[in-house]
């Protein structure tokens, strides 16, 4: 029956590859009308056209500021005066960003911040692979409540700790073991041990780049707490199976977590890397606390305004051109990490949408 | 007779379990290696500092040569001071209305993201532009009379009161409060769709790591679960509240309470702005402002922690 049927159908055109058979079909009309003029399909186009509006909207709220900055900053001293230049400028020029770049020492201050934030990037990243590994795979004692700690350095303000930060990183005592050890010392002198234990000088880290270092591999630094919750989430989600494979295999704790556990984390690492360098990037809390003027030049030493472009109170437009200036400096400061955004923002996005975050 | 046969296994059998036991043990105790690194540098660094400065702020004005005077400096920022409980409590005050605001939104947006949008990964890129390219220094001058973002902020201020759209203006106040005189659903309400709407800059802004930390729970969710609803004949909004918003419940607890502590530790929060000038003033009256300011955090993250999780559903497993 069914082959009697086929083969009513008649051929209309052969070819090696292709064959084009006539079989009744319901007419385009029909098929355009059924599948399109619907109110299902009117209110999905209407939906995926909000939808899509909605979304531009939203891109353009985030875009727009950088548009007129970068706008701004092409604009010369007098299209802050002309009311009719609103964003295109009439005088096109680049002065803002060749005085900047020469006058305010950009480039060292890019290379010494570039250090920094890369050095402090790599050891965040790995100490807080390690911390949140012990705190998501190991059930020992007081796990919970450590963990608590951790939240803790979070939450505090660390405004809170600006004074009592700068006077611990003036007389940095590493480990207290030079204290302990005058106060050992002085055990049989006046005042006993405490005395002694006091008397310890400790070392003047302010200046250099002892105290950030010392903060990123304790696990310390800006916005730690919160990487340290992302991997702990992170590793939790990793089949416990795999390691008690690893275990019965022979291998020890610590190989496990190098040869294993660190190779399959590696797009969350980089995800938690590039947060961190960043942050440590555009961070001008820490930096401005460990280093004043006599220290190494960094980033927010270049936000000012040069002397080639400074103008008097006289001009009327000085507000509006000094602003423009200072979004010129933070351009030219976010311009690495546009580059460094472009590159990665495929694997930070899978970086976390792997992670599996779960409360 | 049994028992007394059953004597010798038993204590064999008691031998190979604290033997098991004590394998785990070690295993777990050598957890403590991995986290030695924090334990070393909050017992030798952060306590310290946690130490000076409580201790600080019950010191007399100068914090090298003041002298211990106990609760005097919270007594007296609490009763005499002029700004202080005023500024805590409109600061309360207007994170009570944020945060419901970021969450919701960063939902929204989190899984308008995660369906097939044309352009779906440029959307996705420029939505995380603010997590890399909005803190700190760049945070900073945004915020100090900066033109170019005074436009975007005042957008639709520009045309509060005044009965014609401005030419700058996104969307015109005075239309949308209209719009809802016409539902009549109260003046508070239509005041605080107005402020979320001036405020959307500041949203848009604030809430990508949210963002993120939704769309990783969105992926997270088996599409097994939406193929056998649709099988069910469940419809996308019944979907959404019996599968989607359960699913990702821990999330909102979990962005909640990011956006707490997020909004409360930012510096250009007004109470961290009068936290920093009153420390040119006095240190340590601006150190004691700053620790009840963080009690009164941990107080709110407790108690919004308390009230989310009891609406959280954990997904069972095995």
């Amino acid at each position: 029956m069914n082959n009697t049927e086929q083969q009513q159908t008649k051929v209309l055109k052969e070819s090696k590859n292709r064959i084009r058979v006539d079989f009744e079909r319901t007419s385009r009309w029909t098929r355009f009308r059924i599948k399109y003029l619907n109110s299902n399909y009117a209110v999905m186009l209407l939906y995926r056209m909000f939808r899509f509006l909605l979304l531009l909207g939203v891109a353009f709220v985030i875009l727009f500021p950088f548009y007129s900055k970068i706008f701004g900053s092409f604009m010369d001293r007098e299209d802050f005066v002309d009311v009719t230049v609103k964003l295109i400028p009439k005088h096109w020029t680049i002065d803002q960003y060749k005085y900047i770049i020469t006058e305010n020492g950009f480039f060292k201050a890019m290379g010494n911040t570039f250090i920094l934030s890369l050095v402090c990037a790599l050891l965040q990243t790995i100490t807080c692979c390690i911390i949140a590994y012990g705190f998501a795979k190991f059930k020992f004692k007081f796990n919970k409540l450590l963990f608590m700690l951790v939240i803790f350095t979070m939450v505090v303000p660390h405004i809170v700790l600006r004074y009592a930060m700068i006077s611990e990183f003036n007389y940095f005592k590493p480990l207290y073991l030079e204290a302990f050890w005058n106060g050992i010392k002085n055990i049989a002198g006046e005042g006993g041990f405490i005395a002694g234990f006091k008397s310890a000088k400790g070392f003047n880290l302010l200046n250099s780049y002892w105290p950030m270092a010392i903060l990123s591999v304790t696990g310390l630094a800006y916005k730690n707490g919160l990487y340290i919750f992302m991997l702990r989430q992170f590793f939790k989600g990793v089949p416990d199976e795999l390691e008690e494979s690893a275990y019965i295999d022979g291998s020890g704790v610590f190989r496990t977590f190098v040869t294993i556990i660190i190779p399959l984390s590696v797009p969350m690492m980089l995800t938690v890397f590039i947060f961190a360098f960043s942050w440590q990037w555009t961070d001008n809390f820490y930096t401005n606390m460990f280093f004043n003027n006599a220290g190494p030049k960094l980033i927010p030493s270049i936000v000012r305004v040069p002397k080639s472009l400074s103008t008097d109170a006289s001009f009327a437009g000085k507000k509006n051109y000094d602003s423009a200036i200072r979004n010129t400096c933070s351009l030219l400061i976010i311009l690495p990490l546009i580059i460094l955004y472009l590159f990665f923002q495929k694997s930070l996005v899978q970086g976390i949408e792997r992670s599996g975050i779960t409360g | 007779m049994d028992r007394a046969k059953n004597v010798g296994t038993t204590s064999q059998a008691a031998k190979r379990k604290r033997k098991v036991v004590s394998l785990d043990k070690k295993k777990a105790r050598s957890g403590w290696w991995f986290i030695l690194p924090f334990l070393i540098g909050f017992l030798t660094v952060y306590l310290p500092i946690i130490i000076t400065s409580i201790k600080f702020s019950m010191l007399n004005t100068v914090a090298s040569t003041g002298h211990f005077i106990g609760f005097d400096n919270y007594i007296e920022m609490l009763t005499t001071h002029q700004s202080y409980t005023q500024t805590l409590l409109s600061g309360i005050k207007q994170l009570v209305f944020d945060i419901p605001a970021i969450v919701v939104f960063s939902l929204f947006m989190a899984v308008l993201l995660n369906q097939k949008v044309l352009g779906r990964a440029v959307f996705r890129a420029i939505l995380f532009v603010p997590v890399i390219l909005g803190t700190g220094l760049i945070d900073e001058l945004d915020n100090i009379g900066n033109t170019a973002i005074d436009t975007m902020k005042n957008a639709s201020a520009a045309s509060k009161g005044s009965t014609g759209t401005s030419a700058s203006a996104i969307i015109s106040n005075y239309d949308l409060a209209r719009l809802f005189e016409g539902m009549k659903v109260g003046t508070d309400l239509v005041k605080y769709v107005t402020d979320l709407v001036n405020n959307i800059y500041g949203i848009i802004n604030r809430s990508g790591v949210q963002l993120l930390i939704f769309l990783a729970g969105l992926q997270s969710i088996s599409p097994a679960i939406y193929e056998s609803c649709s099988i069910d004949g469940a419809t996308t909004w019944e979907t959404f509240w019996k599968v989607t918003f359960p699913m990702v419940s821990p999330m909102i607890l979990v962005n909640t309470v990011y956006t707490v502590i997020d909004a409360f530790t930012s510096q250009t929060n007004s109470m961290m702005q009068l936290i920093m000038s009153e420390h040119t003033n006095s240190e340590t009256m601006s150190a004691a402002m700053a620790w009840f300011y963080f009690l009164v955090v941990i107080l709110i993250i407790a108690i919004v922690s308390a009230v989310v999780s009891a609406f959280v559903f954990y997904q069972r497993r095995d």
